[in-house]
């Protein structure tokens, strides 16, 4: 491992995305470069429209680009396969989606072991149940979602996007569908998983108070990364979003 | 509310494809059997009226002596002529007769060798080229067969006749208006004393006289006067109508028999159209909610959907038609090629048939539609609001009680009815019962295998667990995809066990009462004089004893079967065996031989065939009865029963037996119809080639081994449970496309699911496996459900039976059948397992 690889857990380099030909092209992302530094909490801002879900979608390798590299840890996902960029999503990177996409069928413990589960492998019980402990969910494991809140949902899927200990963790507005209260939890966990544990995490929202849970925040305007802003607080992040007219 | 419906149908078309599909399936196969059975009709019936067209009067055999392969004697004839009023008569007969290739072996194994007759108004045959035949060694041959075997005026042809293998120059080439033969597979003519020797050997007869007169009436009466009474006058126009009924009779057996089945597969259709209404009201929840919001009323929201059904199976019951149309025609072209010619050519589109069937396939969908529709009438408005369709699981209570109550009390009927005394009184309710406990039951059913599968699932890693999850998430969905498959499968396996055991019983039954090793048989014209002589020099055979039968006229009317024999050849060769009498007195020409049914008099049962008015009589079954003949001259003859004999396949077939002479006092002169065969030890297999060989060159003579009833009633069952199984497996088919329907539909709902697993890392292979696995299921439950359900019926109904038939299950047949269940699971999974792992993950982001 290089120094670089050390310092940076995912690195996007001249990411370019184009969706559409001719009169209907749009450019989702045009010639993005960023890195997410190992164990910081970024996250990414910008009106509908800017790239920044697409900018998530192709750092996660959930889609590719048309231009450019996304390097995870030291491996060019650029570069792999259907089959190996899958088995790199199942161990290196965690999702958390705002609709928390949990399996209806399986019970809280077994949506957490999903991931290991499609391996084939079982859980670390310390790792797991430190896991389970941080989100608060040690008595709530039997549940199927349907029993559960939507904060308890959405803790059970934060609960599976940590227990692979991934490279990075991916969020899609995780608060999305939350109301205040389960919304400061989760931001709670994400950002102790990021000091605790040194988990990397990358988060896209729109909402300023969220925003201000993470150690960095990029502003995405048309495709390009318009402005960074480093240890923010709602107000900084509010005055920021003014200046930038977004 | 009608715009709503038809924009709506043109955004989803592709949701409605395997209803379509369904539907096309269902309809088409009842058009096609429609239509084909409509232009065979209307062939047949074209061609009888051509055949026959100049034809006033006709002379034949009594209609039910015409059974037993009566014919009117050749001498005949010239009295018909004679008589007045008829301006020209000739001899029609017709029989198996073929051209030969060098080896000896018939390269026209469906023709027909005909008396050609002389007199042009009676003639339905024309001459293409060359001469009519008018002397021995002359053939006429039609336009097909002389092109098949580029025959021309002047080749020389080998013949296989009745009377053996012959040889003739063809004199000319003969047409039946614009097609080649009136005989499917060819016609061969003859000059008519070459006919009557070539093709009734023994004793020369045609099989009926053709008569043209100027008053068909008188002449009719002229007639009647001068012939005896076994012979029947009939006017042309009752002649060609009772032609037509025999020839074209088996069609009004053929169209409801295909009708039922295509009515079964629209049946299956509706479980295909219900579910997939189903699952539209439940993706639309929030439109038709929304709908409800802005003021429409459930009627307009329930119009709508029928509506909706109602296009949809218009559409598809028109596409039907088409592909039913479609379907007919390569069903002949097929047939063709197996060299099956169907009668009649192309198809027979009649507005009844197209109306018909637009009705049927719109009626069917319109049906299955209520059901969603009027659920989807209950949305209440509020739900537009709310976030997503609740999965209703479809495990009422009330559902619970019924479907279990229909269930439990199905079976206890069943085997009530198996065990009890009141036996087939409780088989009609059970089934019932038993497919209503089904149909209501069978989400709880569904969710029980589920929860038993799950076990096993568990131990096999996440995507079997998931995928058992799957099919146990829409209960409801899942039942009603695998009851689709139930019934058919149901059907099948009833039918093969059940038919399996009814035949291998009926069969050892037969088998147990044949006693001799061959019999030899003639088509109607009998065995030749010449075989019977080579068979009896035969290296290998011990006896033959030839038999002649004939149906002869009693004095009350009926018919009855007499055979003549020499009694004594019979012994050797046949199981006579005498219960009491004297085979002595009966071969001294006394009186007759009757088979011991346990006194009972053999009923002949119903009318001689079709177009038959009269009876078979009863054979007596006891000594000292006697039987009231009508012999060739009129008067009135009494036979005695002499002799009874042990009921055996053989003596079966004999009815009331009589030594020779009495038999040509009593019934005329006959060739021998039959010859039953003893080998000595050790031979069987080596005569039975021998003869073989022998009659390869009498056309329509038959060497077929003792127990050839047993095989012919063997090939039947097995021919009519194939049929049958084929016919169900149209609504196999149908449900094979209910289960990608079903699947499909499921991915489609859970497009953002199947989104994320692939974004946590469930490769494509994963993906497709749990789809797969998924369809299987189905699948399997539904071939559980099906083979179980038909084999315990099936266990019941031939256990109600009386006579303890065993039910000796095939296990092979029973394990091919399931694996065509699971198969369908497999094939019907292929489609949507392909689509589900193309769905892009970052459909997992999609906030719908």
């Amino acid at each position: 491992m290089t120094d670089a690889t050390l310092q940076w857990a995912a690195q996007v380099l001249g990411a370019t995305k184009v969706y559409g030909t001719g009169e209907a092209e749009v450019r989702a992302l045009d010639g993005v470069t960023v890195g997410f530094e190992r164990g910081r909490f970024t996250a990414i801002m910008g009106p509908s429209g800017s790239g920044k879900s697409t900018l998530m979608q192709c750092t996660a390798g959930l889609d590719r680009l048309t231009a450019g590299q996304v390097l995870i840890g030291d491996v060019d996902i650029t570069r792999l396969s259907e089959k190996q960029l899958t088995l790199l999503r199942r161990q290196k990177i965690g999702f958390v989606f705002q609709q928390f996409n949990l399996l209806p069928t399986l019970s809280a413990a077994e949506n957490i072991a999903f991931p290991l589960a499609l391996a084939g492998r079982k859980p670390e019980r310390d790792w797991m149940e430190h896991v389970v402990a941080t989100v608060g969910l040690a008595d709530r494991l039997r549940h199927k979602p349907s029993e559960l809140s939507g904060g308890q949902q959405q803790r059970v899927a934060v609960a599976r996007a940590l227990v692979e200990r991934p490279e990075i963790v991916v969020a899609d507005e995780p608060t999305g569908n939350l109301d205040s209260r389960a919304s400061a939890e989760i931001l709670t966990f994400m950002a102790d998983a990021v000091s605790q544990f040194g988990q990397t995490v990358v988060m896209v929202t729109h909402d300023p108070v969220s925003a201000a849970y993470a150690d960095r925040i990029l502003f995405l305007a048309d495709g390009r990364i318009v402005d960074e802003l480093l240890q923010p607080t709602r107000e900084s992040i509010l005055a920021r979003m003014g200046r930038l007219g977004l | 509310m009608l715009r709503y419906a038809l924009t709506t149908l043109r955004a989803n078309v592709t949701r409605f494809v395997a209803t379509a599909l369904a539907v096309i399936i269902g309809v088409g196969f009842l058009a096609a059997g429609l239509m084909l059975t409509d232009a065979m009709r209307v062939a047949l019936s074209g061609n009888v009226q051509r055949q026959y067209a100049g034809v006033d009067v006709v002379v034949e055999p009594a209609a039910s002596l015409a059974e037993f392969g009566a014919s009117v004697p050749a001498d005949v004839l010239s009295e018909v002529a004679a008589t007045p009023g008829v301006t020209a008569a000739a001899g029609e007969l017709s029989a198996t007769a073929a051209i030969l290739d060098r080896t000896g072996a018939s390269s026209t194994p469906r023709a027909k060798g005909r008396a050609w007759i002389p007199e042009a108004q009676l003639n339905p045959l024309t001459i293409e080229a060359g001469r009519a035949p008018t002397a021995d060694g002359e053939v006429v041959v039609d336009r097909g067969t002389a092109a098949d075997n580029d025959l021309h005026v002047g080749s020389t042809v080998r013949l296989g006749t009745p009377a053996g293998p012959s040889s003739a120059t063809v004199v000319g080439i003969s047409g039946f208006g614009r097609t080649d033969s009136v005989d499917p597979g060819g016609t061969l003519s003859f000059a008519p004393a070459t006919s009557l020797r070539l093709l009734s050997p023994g004793s020369p007869a045609w099989n009926a006289i053709l008569v043209a007169a100027k008053d068909p009436a008188t002449t009719m009466t002229a007639l009647r006067h001068t012939l005896p009474q076994s012979l029947e006058i009939t006017s042309g126009h009752d002649f060609r109508a009772s032609q037509q009924d025999a020839d074209a009779g088996f069609i009004d057996l053929l169209r409801p028999v295909l009708q039922g089945f295509a009515y079964l597969a629209l049946f299956v259709c509706g479980f295909v159209i219900f579910n997939t209404f189903s699952v539209v009201v439940t993706q639309r929840f929030r439109e038709l909610a929304l709908i409800r919001a802005v003021g429409g009323t459930p009627g307009q929201v329930r119009r709508s959907l029928v509506l909706e059904g109602a296009v949809v199976g218009f559409v598809s019951s028109a596409v039907g038609v088409a592909f039913g149309a479609a379907l007919a025609v390569a069903l002949q072209a097929v047939l063709g090629a197996f060299d099956i010619k169907l009668p009649g050519s192309g198809v027979a589109l009649s507005t009844g048939t197209v109306v018909l069937c637009l009705v049927v396939g719109t009626v069917v969908t319109v049906l299955s539609v209520i059901v969603p529709a009027v659920r989807a009438g209950r949305t209440k408005p509020v739900e537009a609001m709310r976030d997503a369709a609740v999965d209703r699981s479809g495990a009422s209570i009330a559902r619970a009680v019924i479907g279990g109550a229909c269930l439990v009390a199905a079976i206890v009927l069943l085997l009530a009815d198996r065990f009890g005394t009141a036996s087939g009184w409780f088989l009609g309710p059970g089934s019932l019962l038993l497919f209503v406990g089904l149909v209501v039951g069978g989400p709880l059913v569904a969710r029980l295998f589920a929860s038993l599968l799950r076990i096993p699932a568990r131990r096999s890693g996440v995507t079997a667990r998931l995928a058992v999850d799957n099919a146990g998430r829409n209960p409801k969905r899942t039942a009603t995809t695998a009851n689709a498959l139930v019934i058919g499968l149901f059907l099948v396996t009833l039918v093969t066990v059940s038919g399996d055991a009814l035949k291998t019983w009926t069969v050892e039954r037969i088998n147990a009462l044949s006693s001799s090793d061959f019999i030899v048989t003639g088509d109607r014209s009998g065995v030749a004089p010449d075989l019977v002589a080579q068979m009896r020099t035969t290296k290998g055979v011990a006896d033959i004893g030839p038999v002649s039968q004939a149906g002869v006229l009693t004095t009350s009317g009926e018919v009855a079967l007499v055979s003549g024999a020499d009694i004594d050849e019979l012994r050797r060769t046949t199981g006579l065996e005498v219960r009491s009498g004297s085979l002595e007195d009966v071969a001294a020409g006394r009186g007759a031989a009757v088979t011991d049914l346990g006194g009972a008099s053999t009923s002949g049962g119903g009318g001689a065939g079709p177009g038959s008015d009269r009876s078979i009589a009863a054979t007596p079954g006891r000594l000292g009865e006697s039987i009231e003949l009508v012999s060739p001259d009129g008067s009135p003859v009494g036979v005695d029963v002499l002799a009874t004999l042990e009921p055996k396949l053989d003596t079966l077939l004999l009815g009331t037996l009589l030594d020779r002479e009495r038999f040509t006092a009593v019934a005329g002169e006959h060739p021998v119809t039959s010859v039953f065969v003893r080998v000595e030890p050790g031979q069987a297999e080596a005569v039975g080639r021998r003869l073989d060989r022998l009659v390869a060159t009498h056309a329509g003579t038959q060497v077929q081994p003792g127990n050839f009833i047993g095989e012919i009633v063997s090939q039947i069952f097995d021919f009519l449970i194939g049929a049958v199984n084929a016919l169900l497996g149209m609504s196999v088919v149908i449900a094979l496309v209910g289960i990608v329907n079903t699947i499909t539909l499921s991915i489609f709902e859970r497009r953002r699911e199947l989104g994320m697993l692939r974004a946590l890392g469930m490769t494509r292979r994963q993906v497709a496996w749990m789809v797969r696995t998924e369809a299987v299921l189905i699948g399997l439950l539904g071939t559980i459900i099906g083979v179980g359900a038909g084999l315990l019926l099936g266990w019941v109904m031939i256990g109600s039976l009386p006579g303890h038939i065993p039910l000796n299950v095939n296990w092979t047949r029973l394990a091919l059948i399931a694996l065509v269940g699971v198969l369908a699971g497999v094939i019907a999974s292929i489609a949507p397992a392909r689509r589900a792992t193309r769905i892009e993950m970052v459909e997992a982001m999609a906030t719908t």
